[in-house]
């Protein structure tokens, strides 16, 4: 089966071909009668009002064409939707305003890897209200519904970096719930899922800062006391490439940035602001910093 | 033969009291038509506080919580205060006139309709002032609006706002439909209805079938918010998706009660401008009663993403393309009458072309949506929103200046200025294409709807400016309306009965008519009563 | 020309009527609604409705209200306010008998905020009680107009309310059926 991807983009041709098509004419027509029958070229105006064999041909003309698209449609839909030739799993779900993705217990946010030429079926959940997972040069979007599990197919062939964005309304931070898609090699893929399993340092000062502090109410970081489940899995959080999905790079300088006032960046994001030190603040965001 | 405004003449005299206990049939349509605009101004006015916001990437003109509030209001106002009372108050003031009649059937209700609307639409906007407005988008889905996510009074001004502007709207159509079905003139057989009256009666049908789903749904959320139900609460057994089925289910129906009464407008201009009866009359009004139906079987087609299942897919896809159909046949039908006419390029014709042209954009955009692969890239950005302007901008929009600029003479007994009016047009024409059509490219590209703000790195601003652009030169062109309107209040050049040499009863009375609408009504003998009368030698057949 | 005549052609069906048959329908809308989701939430409320519901009592207190309908018939025949009035007391036997029915509930634990079928229940037949009230309103109104033989009372008005009061009883009809022989049957 074709990507997704590709297998709509040839359907959005033809469409667009033919709506092209039907826009020239009709607009052509308009045009047309217009410039011919303005009053300057008219003395009395014809009289007739109807042809009923005509009107019944442009009552038959536009049902043939959606035929055609339709039949045409029914073989895109087979390659976007559930996958069924899946050969990965991965469960996405949505949070007021990031994204948790469980690789069958290894958990990872706002930063999805994929590896090319696999099929991936992705679970799509919510825990709170509805969100819309989509990456635009990957497929189709399908909404996260709380209370279902709804299935989007990914299959890639080139590697690379693909942007995407929660496309359903999700609340007052609807705008930077950002996703960012690395697909890679099967080879990298397998690295960095293997990378993702292992546990993070609990050692250091700026463990120490996380730790008797209340980011571990929401936060986890694997291979410390840290469980919480309201914000994003912390445990690899310097190896991705933004913070907050997509508000702010991970190096340590944003990174303090940020825990210095969340709400700067993202006025509308869940995570309170916690009276540091300026010393913790720098152990705690050059820790995080390193936990790739 | 008066040529005071009505307003002026009013023969209850001009007082605020006289308008609050009026229950003729042209002035509630006035009353109507004035909400309307109001309400319009002030949807635009939100509209252009958004575009500003979007001009540029990373702006904080407006914070994400206004935002939310801005195109919520901005929708619920558009969709259902602001455009709906636009076309009720014509048919108002119109439809009598149109079929001969003296009044509406009820012109107790229709005051009360009346005056149900507007109350519903200042609940809805009291919310500004009173702790927030809602912020959930025009369509409101719950878990957003429900109280644990929503928890400000805003979704409950929705709520009750929507629900009393909707008790009005539902005995409004009432009124309407029983008014065309019982009180024509002598002769005036449904075959010879005029197409606004037909299309007004198709839309009174579509509301009486959806407006009442949107109640029993704002019942259900009401229900969810302040008696602590679980109707939507996903956690207690609920379900999400039973909203978007009941909203839908109104809330396609409600885009045709939005376009109906517009296409009527236009199929009254048309002909009239092109000296000519429309084309195919009973392919016109019936592909208005097809399309009446078939909007009841489409409202999953805003639902592909959720999750249905493939039969419900392919269902809603089919019956959504199902409806080109017919709209198709409207399109080629006026486009016939203009050929072999004698066109009249005035500014009511001008605005009907530019109806067609346009709508024809968002029309084709339409059926791209029903076709479900495309509709999973573009739902929910930009696409739809530009979409969804073509047809309600560019195509109800345009319809109703035509309209106005049609009837404002019969309404007060004035002409309008061909010279702004022409300003008019081409200034709106620009500017909704300068807002609305990049809109696609950005929603192609990945720009959702709804965001209140995006990064520059992708690389939408320069598209979004465009589009800010072009929503100042829509306010500036509704502002030469303005201007139009109020000059020729003033001192416009008076119409007299028929300015435009045209075809139906509501041309035979003065302008603006008595208060009894006919002093004499001439004999209805077939689809043209006026041409007839002018033109006894060249009488339509029946 | 037909000077002076601006009388509509002669109605067949009198405007009232229709009107009140359009308004029926669209109520009938409203209530198909929330009777979709009742029926959409019925299995998460199922257990509820059979632990809870009393379907002997309620069957009870409904043939009460059905049996209005045939009073109101003959109200309506005879013009008589008599009919009337057992009609209306038909009805608020049936508006009892579900208020008894709700404390029943309440007083077990069971109201609109408790579970999905709570809110179902009593958002549903809260509902059709809420359009007997009106019902009842206009009946007594109606009776009142005519012993006070108020001026436009006329056969339509009769025609009217109880064409109304049908309306009301027949979406019990569905109601009961959805709601308890649907629960047990
Ligand atoms: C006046 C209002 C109006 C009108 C007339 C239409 C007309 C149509 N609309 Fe549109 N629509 C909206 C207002 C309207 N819409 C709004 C407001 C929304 C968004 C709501 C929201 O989410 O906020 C929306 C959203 C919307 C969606 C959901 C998008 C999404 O959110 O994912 C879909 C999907 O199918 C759709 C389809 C159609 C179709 C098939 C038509 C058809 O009726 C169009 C038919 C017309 C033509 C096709 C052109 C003329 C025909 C011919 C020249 C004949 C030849 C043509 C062919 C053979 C193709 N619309
Ligand atoms: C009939 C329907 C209608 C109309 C006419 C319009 C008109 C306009 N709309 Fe609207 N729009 C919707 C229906 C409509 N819209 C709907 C349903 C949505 C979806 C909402 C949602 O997501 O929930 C939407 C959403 C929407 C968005 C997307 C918001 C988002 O997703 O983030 C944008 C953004 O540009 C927009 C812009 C505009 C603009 C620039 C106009 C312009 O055409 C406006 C032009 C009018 C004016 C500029 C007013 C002029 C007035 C004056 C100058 C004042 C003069 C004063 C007096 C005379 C008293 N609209
Ligand atoms: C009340 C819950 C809560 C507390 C307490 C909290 N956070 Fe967060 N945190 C969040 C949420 C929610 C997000 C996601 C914000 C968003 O993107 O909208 C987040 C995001 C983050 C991110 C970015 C993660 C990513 O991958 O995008 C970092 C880093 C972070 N928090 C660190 C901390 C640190 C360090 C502390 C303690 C000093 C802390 N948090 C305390 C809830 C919390
Ligand atoms: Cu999550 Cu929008
Ligand atoms: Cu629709």
């Amino acid at each position: 089966m074709r990507p997704p991807a590709e297998a709509i983009g040839t359907l959005a041709l033809i469409v667009g071909a033919i709506a092209v098509a039907i826009f020239i004419g009709v607009e052509g027509a308009l045009v047309y009668a217009v410039w011919r029958y303005r009053t300057s070229r008219v003395s009395t105006p014809a009289r007739f009002d109807r042809n009923t064999r005509l009107e019944l041909a442009w009552t038959a003309a536009p049902a043939l064409t959606l035929a055609v698209v339709f039949v045409l449609m029914l073989g895109t839909l087979r390659d976007i939707g559930a996958a069924t030739d899946a050969q990965l799993r991965i469960r996405a779900t949505g949070h007021q305003w990031w994204w948790e993705f469980d690789y069958s217990g290894i958990v990872t946010a706002n930063e999805m890897h994929i590896p090319i030429d696999t099929a991936i079926d992705i679970e799509l959940a919510s825990v709170d209200v509805n969100h819309s997972f989509w990456v635009p040069e990957l497929g189709g979007k399908t909404d996260m519904i709380p209370g279902q599990i709804n299935h989007l197919r990914l299959l890639t062939r080139r590697p690379g970096v693909y942007l995407g964005q929660c496309a359903e309304f999700c609340g007052v931070e609807h705008a930077w719930m950002r996703i960012r898609v690395v697909a890679e090699t099967k080879e990298d893929f397998d690295r960095w899922l293997a990378t993702q399993g292992s546990p993070a340092t609990a050692s250091g000062d700026g463990a120490r800062v996380f730790q008797s502090n209340t980011c571990v109410n929401c936060h986890a970081i694997r291979g410390t006391s840290a469980r919480g489940e309201a914000g994003p899995d912390l445990t690899h959080v310097g190896g991705r490439a933004t913070i907050a999905a997509g508000v702010l790079p991970s190096d340590a300088a944003s990174i303090r940035a940020w825990l210095v006032d969340p709400q700067r960046y993202k006025p509308g994001a869940f995570m309170p602001r916690v009276p540091l030190s300026d010393a913790d603040l720098d152990a705690l965001a050059s820790y995080l910093g390193s936990l790739r | 033969m008066s040529a005071v405004p009505l307003w002026v003449a009013r023969p209850a005299g001009a007082s605020a009291a006289g308008w609050l206990r009026t229950v003729d049939h042209k002035e509630i349509g006035v009353l109507y038509i004035g909400m309307g605009v109001a309400l319009f101004a002030l949807g635009g006015i939100e509209s252009l506080v958004m575009r500003a916001q979007l001009a540029t990437p990373n702006a904080r003109l407006v914070d994400p919580e206004l935002y939310d509030q801005l195109f919520t209001v901005h929708g619920v106002t558009m969709m259902l205060l602001a455009v709906v009372p636009l076309l009720v108050g014509f048919a108002n003031y119109l439809v009598p006139l149109m079929i001969g009649a003296p009044d509406v059937a009820y012109p107790r209700l229709n005051a009360l309709s009346f005056w149900l609307s507007l109350v519903g639409a200042i609940v809805v906007y009291f919310s500004w002032i009173a702790g927030g407005a809602p912020d959930a988008g025009w369509f409101s889905y719950p878990p957003l609006a429900e109280r644990a996510f929503a928890p400000g009074p805003g979704v409950d001004y929705y709520i009750l706002g929507l629900a009393v502007n909707g008790a009005g709207t539902i005995i409004g159509a009432i009124n309407l439909a029983v008014t065309i079905l019982l009180m024509r003139a002598p002769g005036l057989r449904i075959s010879r209805l005029p197409l606004f009256v037909w299309m007004t009666l198709v839309t009174s049908f579509l509301i009486l079938g959806a407006y009442p789903a949107l109640s029993g749904g704002l019942v259900m959320l009401f229900v969810d918010r302040q008696l602590g139900g679980h109707f939507f609460d996903p956690t207690a057994g609920g379900q999400p998706l039973l909203w978007q089925h009941v909203f839908w289910f109104f809330g396609h129906p409600e885009v045709y009660i939005l376009v109906l009464p517009a296409m009527g407008m236009v199929s009254e201009v048309i002909p009239v401008f092109s000296g000519k009866p429309i084309f195919g009359y009973r392919f016109v009004a019936a592909s208005s009663v097809a399309i009446g139906f078939l909007s009841f079987s489409v409202w999953a087609h805003h639902m592909f993403a959720v999750g249905l299942n493939e039969f419900e897919t392919l269902l809603f896809s089919v019956t959504s393309m199902l409806i080109a159909i017919p709209t198709g046949v409207k399109i080629f039908n006026w486009t016939a009458t203009m050929i072999g006419g004698r066109i009249r390029l005035l500014t009511p014709m001008l605005f009907a072309i530019g109806f067609i042209a346009m709508f024809v954009i968002g029309g084709l955009t339409g059926v791209s949506l029903a076709v479900v692969p495309l509709d999973l890239q573009t739902t929910d950005t930009y696409y739809v929103v530009g979409h969804l302007h073509y047809v309600l901008f560019g195509g109800t929009m345009l319809g109703v200046f035509a309209g106005a600029y049609y009837w404002f003479p019969k309404m007060t007994g004035r002409l309008l200025s061909e010279r702004l009016g022409r300003w008019h047009f081409w200034t709106a024409f620009v500017g909704l294409n300068l807002t609305f059509l990049p809109m696609h490219w950005l929603g192609v590209q990945g720009m959702a709807r709804r965001m209140w703000t995006y990064a520059a790195d992708t690389g939408w601003g320069p598209w979004n400016f465009v589009e800010t652009a072009g929503a100042f030169v829509l306010a500036v062109s509704m502002a030469i309306f303005a201007l139009n309107v109020v000059r020729s209040l003033r001192g416009g050049a008076i119409a007299g009965d028929d300015p435009w040499d045209a075809f139906t009863l509501e041309w035979t009375t003065t302008s603006p008519p008595p208060p009894e609408n006919f002093r004499t009504l001439p004999a209805v003998t077939s689809r043209r009563p006026l041409w007839d009368r002018k033109h006894p030698e060249m009488r339509d057949a029946s | 020309m037909i000077a002076r005549d601006v009388r509509p052609a002669a109605p067949a069906l009198d405007r009232t009527i229709l009107g009140m048959f359009l308004f029926i329908a669209s109520e009938a809308i409203f209530f198909l609604s929330i009777v979709v989701a009742y029926l959409a939430s019925r299995e998460p409320g199922l257990a509820d409705a059979r632990a809870n519901l009393d379907l002997g009592r309620t069957a009870i207190f409904s043939v009460a209200l059905f049996s209005s309908s045939a009073t109101v018939a003959v109200a309506n025949a005879r013009r008589d306010v008599r009919w009337l009035g057992a009609t209306m007391l038909l009805g608020a036997i049936f508006l009892v008998g579900q208020g008894s029915e709700y404390a029943r509930l309440a007083t077990i634990g069971i109201g609109p905020s408790s579970a999905l079928f709570g809110t179902t229940f009593f958002t549903l037949t809260g509902l059709h009680g809420a359009h007997v009230l009106v019902g009842l309103i206009a009946l007594a109104a109606l009776a009142a107009a005519t012993t006070r033989r108020t001026r436009g009372v006329g056969p339509i008005t009769w025609e009217a309310v109880s064409l109304y009061w049908h309306f009301v009883d027949a979406v019990w009809v569905v109601v009961f059926s959805v709601v308890y022989l649907g629960t047990f049957l």
